[in-house]
């Protein structure tokens, strides 16, 4: 069956005045995709998502979004995407019910959604509570909740989970496979590669405005698996990491004959790696 | 008209935020109080009938203060404070336009500086047989929307709160004091017949002192010059930059 593409990038390039901030980043978005544009703090993702959501012009290239050219969107678009960014703001002094039922009027979505959604987050016992009030975690839940409250075609979420405690976050993640599954597409960025290796079908690694790869986590780790290794742990509490060779495979046969090894993991490549490999920096910057 | 309820979405939103800050809220209520107070104290001090003069003078320190004072920092801070707590963007990113935004932004301040305004002149002592209400309303509509506007134009080159403060000072210094201290000086009473403001309060002193009031097609251009430069500008730095510079 054909994939349905929502948003197409073709040769998208970003100046601010001398400094090229984007380099001909080309990809496509498909229904139903989970999208990571995975890259260090400066990299571009944030002025990306700008240009796609017609907060920003690029100066060169084609963004299609929802089969509409970027540059000629109009506010309307905005009842067909969600945006959540780094910074997205909350009405500290209104409720939270206030919050997500004065965006609900905006895109006419019936007060049985905003329950559905409330619910959702988990934040249905603090609905009137005012929003200030509300942890970080539960304020990000609350972010989240506004931006899927008109069920968007596309959700562009700009470092979702950045400064959340693990259970927050694996919350949020729940929530975006569950959005996924609805046939939602998600464009995310993200440094955190956990995060994409989890989440994502398909992750773009950027480098000072460039993709330098592109395909799924998994087939990005095998590619650069070059040298097999395996993390052996026997029985005595030896820890061993042995290439993949003739001599190595007939020891790890042996141990296994006798049942010697208490566990035995490949040593594949994670996406940080490879974007070490690739630029020579650290992706969690 | 398309799309009115994210105009009065919007509408909602800036009343929430004005109605819950009480530093805001109050501003209207210290005008009312004032020229209240005022009056009272005044007639205690002549007897408990006031002179035409200070019941002018109260009436034009009521309405320049609610225009000026509530007026520019009302809209002009809420605005700021979008800015400053990031939902600014988050309302634009959710297919509200910048007409809508406008609109929505002024529509409650407008209607309380108009309230504030007929309050202040039915407290104000003076007689309301003496008061042709077509013009009072038509100078008081403009000069409300004008001192909103000023507002957005505070609003979107102020970074935050702070900013906008220190940005609304000078406008308000200028379009209160002026008028209101013109009676002292010559020189203040001449550069009161080129503001907004001050054709308000020449407006009625004369109303006060039972001279009737007629608008001139001089203190037309004013009003409506004043108001038409203000959108201008606004209209000027919206095209620049939007609401929010990136």
């Amino acid at each position: 069956m054909e994939q349905k593409v929502l948003l197409s990038l073709s040769h998208i390039s970003k100046r601010f005045k001398t400094e090229l901030a984007l380099k001909d980043i080309s990809m496509t978005l498909f229904r139903g995709e989970i999208l990571g544009f995975l890259g260090p703090s400066g990299s571009g993702k944030t002025t990306t998502i700008k240009i796609i959501t017609g907060q920003l012009r690029q100066t060169g290239g084609e963004a299609m979004l929802l089969g509409t050219d970027s540059t000629n969107i109009d506010a309307s678009i905005y009842e067909k995407i969600g945006v959540v960014s780094d910074n997205s703001g909350i009405y500290e002094k209104m409720t939270v019910w206030q919050n997500l039922s004065m965006f609900a009027k905006i895109w006419q979505v019936p007060r049985a959604r905003v329950e559905q959604v409330i619910g959702q987050v988990g934040l249905a016992e603090h609905a009137k509570k005012p929003a200030g009030k509300l942890s970080k975690g539960q304020t990000q839940r609350l972010v989240l909740a506004r931006a899927v409250l008109h069920k968007p075609r596309i959700l562009f979420l700009d470092e979702p989970t950045s400064g959340l405690d693990p259970s927050t976050a694996v919350a949020i993640h729940q929530m975006l496979l569950n959005l996924k599954e609805e046939g939602m597409a998600i464009f995310l960025t993200t440094h955190n590669m956990e995060e994409a290796t989890k989440l994502c079908d398909r992750v773009a690694l950027l480098h000072e405005g460039e993709i330098v790869e592109f395909g799924s986590p998994k087939d990005i780790c095998l590619k650069y698996n070059r040298s097999k290794k395996y993390d052996v742990l026997l029985n005595s509490s030896e820890e061993l990491v042995l290439e993949q060779n003739p001599e190595n495979i007939r020891r790890i046969a042996g141990w296994m004959e006798h049942d010697e090894i208490a566990c035995i993991h490949s040593c594949e490549p994670t996406l940080e790696s490879v974007f070490l490999e690739v630029t020579g920096k650290v992706l969690n910057i | 008209m398309k799309n009115m309820h994210k105009l009065a979405a919007v509408a909602q939103i800036k009343w929430l935020c004005i109605s819950r800050n009480s530093m805001m809220m109050m501003g209207p209520f210290m005008v009312i109080a004032m020229v209240e107070v005022c009056k009272v104290l005044y007639g205690i001090k002549s007897g408990g009938e006031l002179a035409p003069v200070l019941t002018g003078f109260l009436l034009n320190l009521g309405i320049t203060m609610n225009i000026c004072g509530d007026g520019f920092v009302m809209v002009g801070t809420t605005i700021a404070e979008e800015k400053e707590k990031h939902t600014l963007r988050v309302l634009m990113t959710s297919s509200i336009t910048g007409m809508q935004y406008f609109i929505g932004s002024i529509l409650f301040p407008f209607i309380m500086l108009m309230a504030v305004n007929y309050i202040v002149l039915f407290i104000s002592g003076i007689p309301f047989k003496s008061v042709p209400m077509l013009t009072f309303f038509v100078v008081s509509v403009v000069v409300s929307l004008t001192s909103c506007v000023l507002g957005m134009i505070v609003g979107i080159c102020a970074k935050n709160q702070m900013n906008a403060n220190l940005i609304a000072y000078p406008f308000m210094l200028i379009f209160m004091m002026v008028p209101v201290f013109g009676n002292l000086s010559e020189g203040l009473h001449r550069i009161s017949g080129f503001l907004f403001t001050g054709i308000m309060t020449g407006m009625t002193e004369r109303i006060a002192a039972g001279e009737g009031y007629v608008m001139t097609p001089a203190d037309g251009l004013v009003l409506f010059g004043e108001l038409i430069i203000c959108i201008l500008v606004f209209l000027l730095l919206y095209r620049r930059n939007g609401y929010e510079k990136d």
